[in-house]
């Protein structure tokens, strides 16, 4: 098969997986019990009219699958849903009324991106460079320190870190508490207002980093240990290259493969959000935005939020299969 | 390019391409970009004030909003025509005297003049009226209309006059138009439907007005020049939101903050101990409860099932000696003292302590006391005995008793507040000891309320009620006619309470009104569908070196209300 059918079947494949994981979603969210209309509100005051014109807002007064009812068969919530996607339109959001679903995911997309993709890619180099060290110089104390390192950070809890962070560098660094920029400030220079936002970001990043970067140290580290022991290094080494040219020409590439595969899981996973660092940090993402939409059953933003990351996914994932077809020249056919 | 070049490039590209994208999507009302010269936020004589809380307003439409958050921001930037204070009484706002016709159905509001709204527009008593009205006719808005349902007609004769008719006498006439923020006519009269405005000006009579606002993040106040009354002297107030508590706490510790709203009643001893930093403790308006209560619905009373009623309920809870014995196992004082580190009020009945002369404290005497003893003994003469010795007691022969044919309870609680599962664990001890099992289930508060009402598909449950500052407020839970409405809790009916409801409804004479809601106290603890373990104080903390003027040693303990941020100025 040619490469660009290939590539077509593989998209059209994808996008298949996205409407599946959709549908099931849209299912799964109606299953909770609890009523969207009151929106977990509890007032004595809320009165029943407008608890029945919210649902009617909605459209939640509508047969959730099929039309039975008077009117058209397509009349239900699920192809009303269908249709409005199709056409772009992602709804508005139950909590937050009169705001579209695409504002309030957009905006907290962004904040998610600033936060999670420093602190994955930090962590990536991190963890690779510290695993090929480790495994380079196996079995000295370095090696020792290093995989010590990565097992602590990466079975710490998120939140447990973060909240240490949060002590420490707040209160010996002067670093923020909370939020994403100082608010009220007046910038003199663009330099003025990417020093604010990493000064805001720095202790994020480093939580979640640190909590990421174990995964990586580890799985590098006994790919590369794994690679080494391999026939053609011997013969490598028989040949006189040096180490730096053994690990550049032979080892590095081949041991980055199961590394791929892996960035490419997390970068999909990277818009579901940093829920715990986000909540101890006061950082408005997608995490958080995704948890209070489950409290309030503010089903267009879960259903918003659920098809970000169902592209994301399944989206990094087929371009890991695509670097991989690249990467690795044994690979004709995924 | 190698792999190292790659990623510098991308890196600093990805900074520069963010660091446009943050200006733009942070604000929903536009500020003056203009570009100081100072990188921290400007510090005129009055200071900036930071306030620190846990939540974030949703709306800035007063007639949709239902969140806490939502309303201090109302009462900051709309006025009222009649405000209460932090003694819990009735003072005169945007209205400078009230009165009521002889026969009691008219009242008459006399309008202050020179009043403006922040765009320059008179305020009259045009838009009192229009305002009144609109939260009446739209039903859609889900909580304001619940105050002035009992106006038949509200119009203004001219533009210092307001008159509200009604069809019977109304007791509580001024706790009604505390709520009733005074809109500008000339805006919301083009708006299509009230209901989808999002009101993004905020334009209000009050004393600051919205500069700015994040939605989750933050929110930027600043004097209204133009206001009737003090005008704030502090620069700016900024209300951030911080979704971890701890964070929230040390930031006030740290100086980040001037003042937080709420914390967690473990951080009080950690804040006593910090510099510069005070703890201060009153009541909320009207009163915040904790309560335990029990699905009492008798199966004549259940609601259809169209209405979603299922009616799950231990019989042997519809026996009141069940429910006293219960309430008689129940240490109220230990309760306070484990749970919440001695610092609440011991509770008694739906009108809490907060409500000044409506707390009916002649019924102290009357609650039950914690007695192991006399409970088993009530149990005892009641009938319930443990026939096969597990431990655990059973009806009275011949009578119903639960799918466990036992006094075995389902007990749930919502998982958003940490007292509960403490609360759960203590109730089961001690109940245990009078021959009753729980089983306990925490559910988050949208489950809760689909258990609850009105399908009464529980048996026990632990939750919470804040009153509004009328004795009314949350006595309708007891109705009969609330059953099906899903505001009854527990499915209680007595006719001779619904009596009384109606009858304290509409009676203007204070004293006789007080009587009547003693009676219905008294009937409530008699009959106790709810135990109500304790009345939550409201408990903030400041700093001392930054700003003067807290509103704090009186009744009431509001640091994000007015009457502190009008008052406030830089200290020393």
């Amino acid at each position: 098969m040619s490469r660009s059918r290939l590539l077509a079947k593989k998209i059209g494949w994808a996008l298949v997986t996205v409407m599946v994981v959709l549908t099931f979603n849209f299912f799964l969210f109606r299953v909770l019990p609890g009523d969207p209309a009151k929106a977990g509100v509890k007032d004595p005051r809320l009165s029943a009219e407008a608890v029945e014109a919210a649902r009617v807002r909605f459209g939640l007064d509508k047969p959730v699958l099929i039309n039975l009812d008077e009117g058209p068969w397509y009349d239900s919530q699920y192809f009303r849903y269908v249709g409005s996607m199709a056409a772009g339109d992602l709804g508005e959001s139950y909590a937050f009324k009169n705001r579209t679903v695409g504002e309030l995911v957009g905006k907290a997309l962004v904040n998610t991106v600033w936060l999670v993709l420093p602190a994955q890619l930090i962590a990536i180099a991190a963890g690779v460079a510290l695993g090929l060290v480790a495994a380079w110089k196996r079995g000295t104390k370095l090696d020792v320190g290093a995989l010590t390192f990565g097992l602590v950070t990466w079975s710490l809890p998120t939140f447990f870190l973060g909240i240490l962070l949060l002590f420490f560098g707040s209160r010996w660094f002067g670093f923020p508490t909370a939020g994403r920029v100082t608010i009220g400030a007046e910038y003199t220079s663009i330099w003025d207002q990417i020093g604010d936002i990493v000064h805001h970001l720095f202790l994020p990043t480093l939580t979640f980093a640190l909590v990421l970067l174990g995964e990586y140290l580890l799985i590098m580290r006994s790919s590369v240990v794994e690679v080494f022991s391999e026939d053609y290094i011997l013969t490598a080494k028989a040949k006189g290259l040096s180490p730096g040219a053994i690990v550049r020409r032979h080892g590095f590439r081949n041991a980055m493969l199961p590394i791929v595969t892996l960035i490419a899981l997390n970068l999909g996973f990277t818009v579901s959000g940093a829920i715990q660092v986000e909540t101890v940090y006061s950082w408005p993402g997608l995490g958080k935005l995704t948890v209070d939409a489950v409290s309030t059953r503010d089903f267009p933003v879960l259903q918003g939020a659920f098809l970000l990351l169902a592209i994301s996914v399944i989206g990094a994932n087929l371009i890991a299969e695509l670097v991989y077809l690249r990467l690795d020249p044994r690979v004709t056919e995924v | 390019m190698d792999r190292r070049n790659r990623a510098t490039w991308l890196v600093t590209l990805g900074l520069l391409v963010a660091a446009c994208g943050t200006g733009g999507d942070a604000t929903t009302t536009a500020t003056d970009d203009s570009g100081g010269t100072t990188t921290a936020p400007s510090t005129g004589e009055g200071g900036t004030v930071r306030i620190g809380w846990g939540g974030a307003p949703a709306d800035l439409n007063p007639g949709i909003g239902v969140l806490t958050e939502d309303y201090t921001l109302y009462d900051l930037v709309y006025d009222s025509p009649i405000n209460i204070d932090l003694d819990g009484n009735f003072q005169p706002e945007l209205a400078t005297e009230w009165s009521v016709s002889d026969d009691g159905l008219t009242w008459t509001m006399k309008i202050r003049e020179g009043v403006s709204f922040s765009d320059g527009t008179p305020l009259t008593a045009e838009d009192v009226a229009y305002s009144i009205n609109l939260y009446k006719d739209t039903e859609a808005f889900p909580l304001l209309p619940s105050y002035v349902t009992p106006f038949v007609a509200v119009e203004a004769p001219d533009a210092t006059t307001v008159t509200l008719t009604t069809a019977d006498p109304l007791p509580n006439f001024e706790y009604r138009m505390v709520a009733m923020y005074v809109l500008p006519k000339h805006i919301w009269e083009t708006v299509d439907d009230p209901t989808a405005f999002t009101n993004d000006d905020m334009i209000g009579s009050g004393p600051f007005t919205l500069t700015e606002i994040s939605q989750s993040e933050f929110v930027r106040l600043s004097p209204n020049p133009g206001y009737w009354g003090t005008v704030p002297t502090v620069d700016e107030v900024i209300f951030q939101t911080f979704d971890n508590p701890d964070g929230r706490v040390q930031a006030l510790i740290n100086g980040d903050v001037d003042m937080i709203t709420e914390f967690p009643a473990t951080a009080i001893a950690n804040l006593q101990g910090a510099d510069n930093v005070e703890v201060a403790d009153g009541n909320y308006f009207g009163g915040r409860l904790a309560d335990i209560f029990f699905n009492v619905v008798e199966p004549e009373n259940c609601p259809t099932e169209e209405e979603g009623g299922i009616c799950s309920g231990h019989p042997a809870l519809r026996d009141v000696n069940v429910r006293q014995a219960l309430a008689t196992a129940t240490d109220k004082q230990q309760l306070i003292d484990v749970v919440l580190l001695g610092t609440a009020d011991p509770g008694l009945g739906l009108v809490t302590n907060s409500l000044g002369d409506w707390y009916p404290a002649e019924l102290e005497a009357a609650d039950y006391v914690f007695d192991i003893a006399n409970a088993n003994g009530i149990l005892d003469a009641a009938g319930y005995a443990d026939s096969d010795d597990d431990g655990i007691r059973e009806c009275p022969a011949g009578a119903e008793c639960g799918p466990t044919g036992d006094l075995t309870f389902r007990l749930n609680y919502p998982t958003d507040n940490d007292e509960h599962p403490r609360v759960s664990d203590m109730l089961s001890g001690w109940w245990n000891e009078i021959g009753v099992k729980v089983e306990i289930a925490g559910l988050d508060s949208d489950t809760l309320t689909s258990v609850c009402c009105p399908s009464f598909d529980f048996d026990v449950m632990l939750w919470s009620w804040t009153s509004d500052p009328d004795p009314e407020s949350l006595l309708g839970v007891l109705l009969c006619s609330e059953i099906s409405s899903g505001f009854s809790e527990t499915g209680y009916c007595n006719p001779t309470v619904d009596e009384l409801y109606a009858q304290q409804q509409i009676e203007l004479d204070p004293a006789k009104r007080r009587e009547l809601i003693v009676e219905i106290s008294r009937i409530a603890l008699e009959d106790v569908p709810y135990i109500i373990p304790w009345y939550y104080p409201r408990i903030q903390a400041y700093r001392t070196d930054t700003f003067a003027g807290w509103q704090v040693g009186q009744t009431i303990l509001s640091l994000e209300d007015p009457s502190t941020l009008t008052v406030l100025r830089p200290a020393g």
